[in-house]
């Protein structure tokens, strides 16, 4: 038994550099067989080791993630600090949601990239307009969850505070908003993914640096090449935000860690 | 036993509640002595909870008052304490932490809340655990966490509402034994509200029998047995019998 458990271990440990080579061996085939489609991966990592040496616009290609990492993570600061606190207001305070909740309601379909046009007339084509729609896309989960986290706390809890004579401001913050915060977390999570996706759109209308602007220079050369790296680059950095939020989460809110 | 000249600590006058034309609870007076142990039963439904959170002042009375030390009930100046039915340990805070959350609410000084905090940590035996979280401890704990956050708020009245309703056997004799325990170290002037006769023959100084909706008092029982109580002791099963019929209203 403890045989077949080690076994099982050892599978377990094995299968995702299986799933990934079997991958990479479907890539060298295709790009062998069909060259105007995809190159190769040496080809791709060559394209990718020449980035250091010819800069594009500039900047390394470490460059352009963190230019557009920066976008995200200033947008993403904006978006939670905003959108945490309009969510405590439109779940919590009746009033704060028959003010604004309808309003929320109609803009929240809007997907960002329909106010490029607008943001651009308004704010012209430097950071700001891109930081703001970045904010558009991803404020919009953590208000959604915010708002259902407080909507949805339990009435026993509260009910507890009212016993010990908490007061509504105690009530607040020492119940409703610890009680969401699990609820508010997930939200951010998918803040992060919206804002990553979001700020490549906003890149590629526009921009001198960044990954989304070395896609569209990609395409725009016909050097597919370079549109690989920079997809590969975004998946990575992508997962890697993902290990770092789940490891934020196991900060903020230590009782969810399993016994 | 302690004895019948205690002070009264909590007076009931003529409580009746009613929501809209509906009569739940109908002229209840009694009074609790201080550090009494008091044990509420009746038919299910028939308006214990609503008789409760009346003591708790959740809910305000059609008419009649609610005395203590001779004061209207005020949550602000009496000390009120209550352990729900449902699990209620918060979740996001460590056992000691949810023991000092009352305390802190009430602004108590730090060092004053500490002292407690640990007295209860002993009290309870969950000192090794002070920094769990409640999920990580088994249903019984958890508890006792909800149980010893009442009782380290030094209660001037303390309600239970058929805190052990969801437990098996075993754990509830053990949590009933608990909660003498804390009671006597305490000296807490307890309302105890279940609906297991046994339970409440075990527990309580004074039965209150209530009647089935609208409810008023039927019997006022003085519960004399030496403890710790034994199931099986001839009188508690008289008691037991007795409480069983008042309570019959078919």
């Amino acid at each position: 038994m403890k045989q077949r458990n080690l076994f099982l271990e050892i599978l377990y440990a094995v299968l995702p550099a299986v799933s990934i080579a079997c991958l990479l061996v479907l890539w060298m085939g295709v790009s062998g067989n069909r060259p105007d489609l995809i190159p190769t991966p040496a080809e791709t990592w060559s394209r990718f080791a020449d980035t250091f040496d010819k800069p594009i616009m500039r900047l390394s290609f470490f460059g352009h993630i963190l230019a557009s990492l920066r976008r995200v993570m200033t947008a993403l600061l904006i978006s939670w600090s905003a959108g945490i606190l309009f969510g405590i207001l439109i779940g919590w305070s009746r009033t704060g949601k028959s003010v604004f909740g309808s309003i929320f309601n109609m803009l929240r379909p809007i997907p960002p990239l329909a106010w490029i046009p607008l943001i651009t007339i308004w704010f012209g084509i430097g950071e700001t307009p891109k930081i703001l729609i970045v904010v558009i896309g991803s404020i919009v989960p953590v208000i959604v969850n915010t708002q259902s986290g407080m909507e949805r706390v339990e009435q026993l809890y509260l009910d507890v505070g009212t016993v010990f004579h908490a007061n509504s401001r105690q009530l607040l913050f020492e119940i409703a908003v610890p009680s969401a915060l699990p609820t508010i977390l997930a939200g951010i999570k998918t803040s992060i993914s919206t804002g990553w996706m979001v700020v490549l759109a906003a890149e590629m209308l526009g921009a001198k640096s960044g990954v989304g602007f070395l896609i569209t220079r990609g395409m725009d050369s016909g050097d597919t090449a370079l549109v690989l790296v920079a997809m590969i680059a975004i998946g990575i950095v992508g997962a890697l935000l993902a290990v770092f939020i789940s490891f934020v989460e196991r900060m903020i809110c230590p009782w969810l860690r399993k016994k | 036993m302690m004895g019948n000249n205690r002070e009264v600590k909590v007076e009931v006058k003529n409580l009746t509640k009613k929501f809209d034309d509906l009569l739940v609870l109908n002229d209840i007076s009694f009074n609790i002595r201080k550090g009494e142990f008091v044990c509420v039963v009746g038919p299910t439904g028939c308006g214990k909870t609503t008789f409760l959170n009346l003591l708790t002042k959740l809910i305000e009375p059609t008419s009649g008052e609610l005395l203590i030390d001779g004061e209207p009930a005020d949550p602000k100046k009496h000390n009120l304490a209550f352990v729900f039915q449902e699990p209620s340990a918060f979740q996001w805070l460590t056992v000691e932490e949810n023991l000092a959350f009352g305390l802190k609410i009430k602004k108590l000084p730090p060092d004053e809340i500490k002292r407690r905090v640990d007295n209860m940590l002993e009290l309870l035996g969950l000192t090794k655990f002070r920094n769990a979280y409640p999920s990580q401890l088994s249903v019984s704990s958890e508890q006792r966490i909800i149980i010893g956050r009442a009782f380290v708020m030094n209660p001037d009245l303390l309600l239970m509402d058929e805190p052990y309703g969801q437990m098996d056997i075993k754990l509830r004799y053990y949590l009933e034994d608990e909660v003498i325990r804390l009671w006597k170290e305490t000296g807490s002037t307890v309302v105890f509200i279940t609906h297991n006769i046994e339970e409440a023959v075990y527990l309580a100084e004074k039965v209150l029998i209530l009647t089935n909706k609208p409810a008023t008092i039927k019997e006022e029982i003085e519960v004399e047995l030496p403890r710790p109580r034994d199931f099986t002791d001839p009188a508690f099963i008289q008691l037991r019998t007795h409480i069983t019929d008042q309570i019959k209203w078919w």
